[in-house]
């Protein structure tokens, strides 16, 4: 009752106005009445009542005779105080508390109650409202701490289980919080005013907590008894028994609550996690193979994230994590790969593959790094064996081929296409391929070869055109890009000349990638080539109106290959002795082609001719597709039988190697049109060949091919020295457009600016010959006072 | 080089009067290369070889890719050879050729 303020209130008045008032006054009297008895009934219970009514802020009071007789001479109005303050019981505050105290007691000690809770709510409300609140919070601390203080003892005892312990601790916990809500239900009154009117006081609930930590969880003994059996049920856990996992929850909780988690729990925790994983890591890198070890390990973070979500804190959750990857990962980044990526890589085990490169994602720059790097060394390792042996050779393009398309499949599926795996590649297969010189790029020529002839059928036009990107894709990494050029260019020679191209559209396509990768000044001669066969083409037709105008070389048909020297490989010229007929056609085709394209000259080049022979067997005619050189041999036998070795070679002046490959090929191979006495394999000084006129085929027209095979042996190395040939100008080049720039240089910066400038490998020795070459051509000299140094000479 | 379309007119006549000769060149695929008829390969003035595209042009060539037929050779009445192009540079400031230094006067053109 504190806010009541009685005030008394004093009213004269003259009659008239009482007259006017009388009315007013009966009302007050009617209010007055109700008014004390709300005050008398309710002066415990709606203490501020009065204070929400102005009218009950004192009682009017009047003199009935004055009401009744309205002449009467005291016309007074008398308001006035109670005559004493409405008391609080003498021992209020002991009684109330002592009921409350009993209620807190009976809730400590899970008995029933003996108070409604209405009634307790009330009596704190009505303690805070007499002021009696600092001392009803002092009382309560006391009586909660003296009960929590009790809990104590049973956790103290020796020996105890630590099941049971924590059981217990849990049942403690959970008692506690459970008598703490109720108690602050009941003392909410206290909370709202008390409490927050005064911020250095903890609410209810903070005190209970407060009280707990203070006295149990914060005992070193309780704490280390509590934390130790945690671990070693999560340990268990871990270990794969099934555990009270609502139990570790609980108590993880409480720990948080306590606001001892991280102090108490999670630092000895994390340290028990390293220790474990630490252990399991050792172990299971010697125990299991890679593929399982990785499998286990992503069991394991999998694990650890449903214990985070189950019981852990949330907030341990990064650390808990790094433990683990630290110890499972990054300890064994270099085991793991060098263990197990060649196998995986073999495989490709796509799937452990996706796992391997995840988990290493998860080890930051470092993990993906060590991959990379391991990835770089793989390629490497493997694709030196394919490229090194010259056994391998026959199958070294198709190799790779499928290497790269495996590698790419592996970074693309397994690897989130990550770039720097992608560039690590192309750097290994650059680095690898070039490991042996001028093979891989003669192969890969090769390859395309024989995937433009034609009779190659495996392949429709849009696989072809796949293939060819691909092939494209290693023609990238070489670095002698020349050798590839000249034997491409050899084959492709051969190609046109045959007429064995598969399309030209394939051809044209092949070039175009080429002419893109590596510039125009790459393909303008290969292009050339092409450009010739059109332009043959239309010099044949025009040669062919010439020959119908004039009536001439009926019989024969001729039709002649133009050639640009320098656009097409370069061929020995081969001088043979033609029959008659022949050199008159040859001649009278080189008038009309000469007379057409003034300054120019042509060389005819034997080894490329090809002829189409009509044959008179007697069991029927056939027709014969030979070379030139077999044609000269076989129009022999027009004039005589029987002709020896020596004869025909003073006849057509054919070289003798390639004068005994032709025989073998018309006496020897499948369709034998000449027979040789003795009979063999190989043709011999003195054979004697004679025309096969009994000689069948069930073809009528015969393609009698040419014995090649040892050929190509000198052919590859005949390319090959062309193709240092053409280097030799490349290093020149360089060398005095080095000196021209710096115009005196010692010999040692000279080597090595020139190491960077050429794409192609050279030995120190061969830089050291065109240097000597240069210097005797004076384009540069050697320095008068120092021999290592050289100047440019102008 | 394929001729499928002459097997049955060749057929017809094999049993007709036996012929004198057992082999006749029916066809004939000749290859021959040319190159401009000149007593040195290379050109003077460029230093580069007649058949290549002198290096004017071949600096061009790599710009709109032009094969090198326009880059001819030019003959004077000395017999001296050089690029057209080179040459007609060249007679501008010295109208002599640079290898004999007789008067230049040209004798013929490449085709």
């Amino acid at each position: 009752m504190s806010g009541v303020s009685k005030t008394s209130v004093l009213v004269e008045e003259g009659g008239n106005q009482f007259r006017k008032r009388s009315h007013l006054s009966s009302n007050n009297d009617q209010c007055s009445k109700r008014t004390k008895f709300d005050d008398m009934s309710a002066n415990e219970k709606k203490s501020n009542f009065s204070m929400l009514n102005p009218n009950s802020n004192g009682t009017i009071k009047m003199t009935s005779s004055s009401m009744n007789k309205p002449g009467a001479a005291t016309k007074k109005l008398v308001i006035k105080n109670f005559k004493s303050k409405p008391n609080l019981p003498e021992n209020y505050q002991e009684t109330t508390w002592s009921k409350l105290r009993e209620a807190v007691i009976a809730i400590q000690t899970s008995k029933a109650i003996a108070y409604s809770l209405e009634e307790l709510y009330q009596a704190v409300e009505n303690m805070c409202s007499h002021k009696m609140a600092s001392q009803l919070y002092v009382n309560l601390t006391n009586l909660v701490e003296a009960h929590v203080k009790s809990n104590i003892e049973q956790f103290l005892s020796e020996s105890m289980d630590r099941q049971v312990f924590l059981k217990r601790m849990d049942d403690c916990w959970r008692a506690h919080c459970r008598q703490m809500i109720m108690i602050r239900s009941i003392f909410l009154y206290l909370d709202r005013t008390y409490v927050l009117q005064n911020p250095s006081i903890h609410s209810i609930w903070d005190m209970g907590l407060d009280l707990f930590r203070h006295h149990i969880a914060m005992n070193t003994l309780i704490q280390t008894r509590t934390v130790d059996g945690l671990l070693l049920l999560i340990e268990r856990e871990r270990g794969g028994d099934a555990v009270d996992i609502s139990l570790l929850k609980s108590l993880l909780r409480m720990l948080s609550d306590l606001q001892i988690y991280q102090d108490a729990f999670e630092h000895k925790f994390l340290q028990a996690t390293e220790r474990l994983y630490a252990a399991e890591g050792q172990r299971l890198m010697r125990e299991l193979a890679v593929p399982q070890y990785l499998a286990h390990v992503e069991k394991r973070l999998r694990e650890e994230n449903e214990r985070l979500l189950h019981y852990l804190d949330p907030c341990t959750k990064w650390q808990l994590i790094h433990t683990i990857e630290r110890q499972l990962l990054s300890e064994h980044l270099t085991g793991i790969l060098s263990k197990g990526l060649e196998s995986l890589m073999d495989g490709p085990r796509l799937h452990d593959l996706t796992t391997l490169y995840n988990l290493f994602s998860r080890v930051k720059e470092l993990g993906l790094n060590e991959l990379c790097n391991h990835f770089n060394a793989y390629i490497k390792k493997k694709g030196r064996t394919i490229v090194i042996e010259p056994e391998r050779d026959k199958t070294m393009v198709a190799e790779l081929l499928e290497f790269k398309e495996q590698l790419d499949n592996v970074v693309s599926t397994c690897f989130q296409r990550n770039d720097r795996f992608l560039y690590s590649m192309r750097e290994a297969f650059e680095y690898f391929i070039n490991q042996r010189q001028n093979k891989p790029a003669e192969l890969i020529a090769k390859f395309v070869d024989l995937k433009l002839r034609a009779g190659n059928k495996e392949a429709t036009e849009e696989e072809l055109e796949r293939l060819l990107d691909k092939i494209m894709v290693l023609f990238r990494f070489i670095h002698g890009k020349d050798v590839f050029e000249a034997f491409y260019k050899k084959d492709l020679a051969k190609r046109l000349l045959v007429g064995k191209s598969a399309s030209v559209d394939a051809e044209k396509s092949m070039l175009s990638k080429l002419k893109q990768e590596c510039g125009g000044g790459f393909t303008c001669k290969l292009e050339g080539m092409f450009k010739d066969m059109e332009l043959s083409k239309d010099i044949n037709i025009t040669y062919k109106q010439h020959l119908a105008a004039s009536q001439e070389g009926v019989g024969l048909e001729l039709s002649v290959y133009i050639l640009t020297m320098g656009f097409w490989p370069t061929y020995p010229p081969v001088e043979v002795r033609l029959p008659a007929e022949l050199t008159r056609h040859q001649d009278h085709f080189a008038k009309f082609y000469l007379a057409k394209h003034s300054g120019r000259k042509l060389q005819w080049q034997a080894t490329l001719g090809h002829c189409v022979l009509r044959a008179h067997f007697s069991q029927g005619n056939k027709e014969l597709q030979v070379s030139l050189f077999q044609a000269l041999v076989l129009l022999l036998f027009n004039d005589g039988d029987n002709l020896s070795f020596e004869e025909i070679k003073t006849a057509t002046n054919i070289e003798e190697g390639e004068l005994r490959r032709t025989l073998q090929s018309l006496a020897c191979g499948k369709a034998r049109v000449l027979l040789k006495a003795p009979r063999g394999r190989d043709v011999q000084d003195d054979d004697h060949f004679s025309f096969h006129a009994d000689f069948t085929n069930k073809l009528f027209r015969i393609k009698i091919n040419q014995i090649q095979m040892k050929e190509t042996s000198e052919e590859q190395k005949a390319t090959e020295e062309r193709v240092f040939q053409d280097r030799q100008y490349q290093i020149d080049a360089a060398i005095v457009r080095v000196m021209k720039m710096r115009k005196a240089l010692s010999h040692n910066l000279l080597i090595s600016e020139l190491y960077n400038q050429l794409k192609f490998p050279v030995k120190p020795a061969d830089l050291k010959k065109r240097i000597e070459s240069l210097i005797d051509r004076d384009y540069m000299e050697r320095d008068k006072d120092n021999p290592n140094q050289y100047n440019y000479v102008a | 080089m394929s001729g499928e379309d002459c097997e049955s007119f060749d057929r017809g006549d094999a049993d007709g009067q036996k012929p004198d000769k057992m082999f006749t060149l029916k066809k004939w695929n000749a290859v021959a290369m040319w190159s401009w008829d000149v007593e040195c390969d290379t050109c003077a003035i460029c230093r580069v070889q007649v058949m290549d595209a002198c290096l004017r042009c071949q600096g061009e060539s790599k710009k709109d890719s032009y094969g090198k037929q326009d880059c001819v050779v030019v003959w004077g009445e000395c017999n001296h050879s050089f690029h057209f192009c080179c040459m007609s540079l060249w007679v501008k400031q010295n109208n002599r050729c640079p290898l004999c230094q007789q008067e230049w006067s040209i004798q013929r053109m490449g085709k």
